[in-house]
């Protein structure tokens, strides 16, 4: 027995040092890490499903190419759009849902964060899945794969399956992430974060998250029968057996519509929080704007029929579709007045994340317009199952996940690294993309409407006027790639070598700026008091009044404004 | 070849309704949002003033853009209801007493379309109908879904199978219109193209009596050769 030292030191024994990085990512169920993997993740596939569009243009540059044997197109077809759909616009969204609505709600963490990190891992799974087909035979039965062309009769390799594995996986994982998010949002609000004052991000990861949990179990359903079709002998698509073709058409667009939904209310939650803080205003009016991002989920999700007016579907059905579409202009003409009213009076910093997001209203509202015509029935007739329907659909979802997105990432990189994305990469990646959009896409919409070019196919005909429009086009699409790539390399530097940029790094509103960049494993200190739709404004004159009182920080205390 | 077909012109009214009321949409949030990006620059210590909106400015933007919707919803039935009724048989027609229409039962295979007359005469690739006549297909497919689309005599429609699908247009000038499948029908898909010839009433009677003698013809000789023992 030594008498006891003076100064006793504290021992901790059996504590396991601190973990490798990927270690920790991989085992984390930290909703930042997992936000991070999946942002990560969709920001990847939006480089090979840039590169993929960029292969099936080149193919497309010459009337009767032979660069690639119609198989091989169709795969690489098949591979873009779910890459596009289910590897990056939807995790991406997920993602920063992920990651910030959390945050801005003042939680301390998910509710479920075992399910969300499942989810996480399923859609790196399905992943894993889809570009592993590459060592055996990549799917080849398009966007959408319709039966029975995806039945076992017409493609008998594993390649459909393969699609059906991967997309099932994902969306599973997808479902799995939006029932933790819907748990947090509803159980760990901080204290006075009542739904009325809930930011409108977090409202459009609430609306977002029903949204998926709704449609994507619809589409697991249909990924479902589709496999016992193709793998036990299921008939529930056989025409000539009793099934019916025309199901997985209704089953399969109301998840395709209801993922555009989401897409876009991502997009608009986003830019509804980037313009206020950036015009140094409040929203105009924040009911009028989450009243239309639920609008738009919903009337837009019902309006899945759009896709099928050339089905046989009676006319009835047609009209109901119509309604809905229609009935779109209000919502999202609703939106995008309180925006421009947000800016109006304001004083406008004219930063990144603000011209990426105005460039996501202005390419949304064009494939808004366009999508306007393909709704109107007799017009729908004419227009859908040409290029027009492409460019439609490539200007409201690059405006929505790819500018939308970008306008995201440079908004909340700051805190997720504590570093801010290089401005002047950004301002020349933003114009670059801007061009490519539309000297890509403007063609297209011509090449349809004009001259009735129809989608998906491997190659045009020669004397048909279409030669000018598919060529300029092809030039487009690697300036888009172009822009693409710099915002991409400019995260990846700014990751390290960004300016600092503090923790409160625009002056938003909302409680994710009240936490460190990046934020603690636990988020908060303290959970913020919240008194108003604006919590972190009002810590921010807490802070000013306490300071000016000589009292010490108010972030050791409970702020309270 | 100009669109001829009087349904052709109803659905192009109506496009250009919908380009117009597009790009009074486009214009107001696109010139608004470039015009307040503009206009209100942050200048140094300037704090705006925090002006929100009332409800009642959200009501009338909203009925606007509402009663804006409903007007395009009744354009839309109306002309969408006038392209399905515009093909009647005209003057010169092969019916001129408009009776029942000229019946077509379209069928998609892959990579071809097959179009069967009345009075059994058939023809691959190539459909011959007569000018200034309702002509009715029935779309029907032997395997996967294709898309039937001659762009400037009528409106797309889907064969699918297990389902028939109708398609009802009236070509207005003789000549030949050409078209293209499209639904995503596998490897050959883009080179699915089909051929309309608009001809004369007379002209289309001779082509199915030429077309009846020739499967005749052939048939015989099939008939012939398993006769001598040969398998064709």
């Amino acid at each position: 027995m030594s008498a006891p030292a003076k100064n006793p030191e504290v021992v901790i024994d059996g504590f396991s040092p601190r973990r490798a990085r990927w270690v920790q990512l991989a085992t984390s169920a930290d909703h930042k890490d997992l936000g991070r993997i999946l942002i990560t993740g969709a920001l990847g596939f939006l480089f090979l499903a840039a590169v993929e569009l960029l292969l099936m243009r080149l193919q497309l540059a010459v009337p009767e190419n032979t660069f690639m044997p119609p198989v091989t197109f169709n795969r690489v077809l098949s591979l873009y759009g779910a890459t596009a759909i289910f590897l990056f616009a939807i995790p991406l969204a997920l993602g920063f849902f992920y990651y910030v609505a959390p945050l801005q709600i003042g939680a301390r963490g998910t509710a479920l964060p075992r399910l969300g990190q499942l989810g996480t891992w399923l859609f790196v799974g399905g992943a894993t899945v889809l570009y592993t087909t590459f060592l055996f035979t990549p799917p080849e039965a398009g966007v959408n794969p319709l039966p029975p062309l995806s039945g076992l009769a017409f493609i008998e390799n594993n390649g459909v399956d393969a699609w059906l594995a991967a997309t099932g996986l994902a969306t599973l994982g997808f479902v799995l992430i939006a029932v933790d998010l819907v748990a947090t949002m509803r159980r760990l609000r901080a204290p006075g974060m009542a739904w009325r004052r809930l930011p409108v991000f977090s409202w459009a990861a609430a609306i977002s998250s029903w949204l998926t949990i709704a449609v994507g179990s619809v589409m697991l359903a249909a990924i479902t029968m589709l496999l016992i079709d193709r793998n036990f002998e299921g008939i529930f698509f056989a025409g000539d057996a009793g099934g019916s073709p025309l199901l997985w058409q209704h089953l399969s667009w109301i998840f395709y519509t209801g993922a555009y939904m989401l897409v876009l209310v991502f997009a608009l939650g986003a830019i509804a929080e980037i313009v206020p803080a950036l015009a140094r205003k409040p929203l105009f009016n924040r009911g009028a704007v989450i009243g239309s991002l639920v609008a738009i989920a919903v009337l837009g999700t019902l309006a899945w029929m759009q896709n099928m007016y050339t089905a046989p579907i009676g006319l009835g059905w047609m009209y109901f579709a119509m309604i809905m579409s229609l009935a779109l202009i209000v919502p999202f003409g609703l939106v995008f007045f309180n925006l421009i009213a947000t800016l109006a009076g304001g004083t406008v910093r004219m930063r990144a994340p603000l011209l990426f997001a105005a460039g996501a209203v202005v390419a949304i509202v064009i494939g808004l317009v366009a999508e306007l015509s393909h709704s109107m029935v007799a017009a729908g007739w004419r227009l859908q199952h040409t290029t027009d329907s492409t460019a439609a659909t490539h200007f409201a979802l690059v405006g929505g996940a790819v500018f939308g997105g970008f306008a995201a990432l440079h908004w909340w990189f700051p805190k997720m690294t504590g570093r801010t994305m290089g401005e002047t990469l950004a301002r020349f990646s933003f114009w670059t993309m801007v061009a490519g959009t539309l000297v890509t896409f403007v063609p297209l919409f011509l090449a349809g409407t004009e001259k009735d070019q129809v989608v998906d196919a491997y190659k045009f005909f020669a004397g048909n006027g279409l030669d000018a429009y598919n060529l300029i086009a092809t030039i487009g699409a690697f300036v888009l790639f172009a822009g693409i790539v710099m915002t991409l390399v400019n995260a990846i530097l700014s990751r390290e070598g960004g300016a600092p940029a503090g923790h409160d790094a625009w002056g938003g509103d909302s409680l994710e700026w009240f936490a460190l960049s990046p934020p603690e494993p636990h988020n908060f200190d303290v959970p913020p008091d919240v008194r108003s739709a604006r919590p972190m404004r009002d810590i921010r004159a807490a802070i000013a009044r306490r300071s000016a009182r000589g009292e010490r920080s108010a972030r050791e205390h409970q702020p309270v404004a | 070849m100009a669109p001829h077909s009087p349904a052709i012109d109803q659905i192009d009214t109506l496009l250009w309704i919908g380009f117009v009321a597009g790009a009074i949409l486009a214009i107001a949030v696109i010139g608004g949002l470039l015009y307040a990006l503009g206009r209100y620059r942050a200048e140094r210590g300037a704090e705006p003033r925090q002006v929100t909106g009332g409800r009642r400015i959200q009501l009338r933007v909203g009925g606007a853009l509402g009663i804006f919707a409903a007007i395009l919803l009744v354009l839309s039935i109306v002309y969408t209801d006038k392209a399905r009724e515009a093909p009647l048989t005209g003057a010169a027609g092969l019916q001129a007493s408009g009776s029942e229409p000229l019946t077509i039962e379209t069928t998609g295979q892959q990579w071809l379309w097959r179009y069967e007359y009345p009075n059994e005469a058939f023809s691959y690739y190539k459909l011959v109908v007569p000018v200034d006549t309702e002509v009715r297909l029935k779309l029907v497919s032997t395997d996967v879904v294709h898309t039937w689309d001659v762009p400037d005599l009528a409106a797309k429609a889907d064969a699918v199978p297990g389902k028939t699908n109708e398609l009802v247009f009236r070509a207005d000038e003789e000549g030949t219109y050409s078209g293209q499948a499209a639904t995503l029908s596998g490897q050959a898909y883009a080179a699915m193209r089909t051929e309309v010839d608009v001809v004369s009433p007379a002209e289309y009677e001779a082509f199915i009596e030429g077309q009846k003698d020739e499967i005749q013809a052939a048939q015989d000789r099939v008939v012939k050769l398993i006769e001598n023992g040969e398998t064709p």
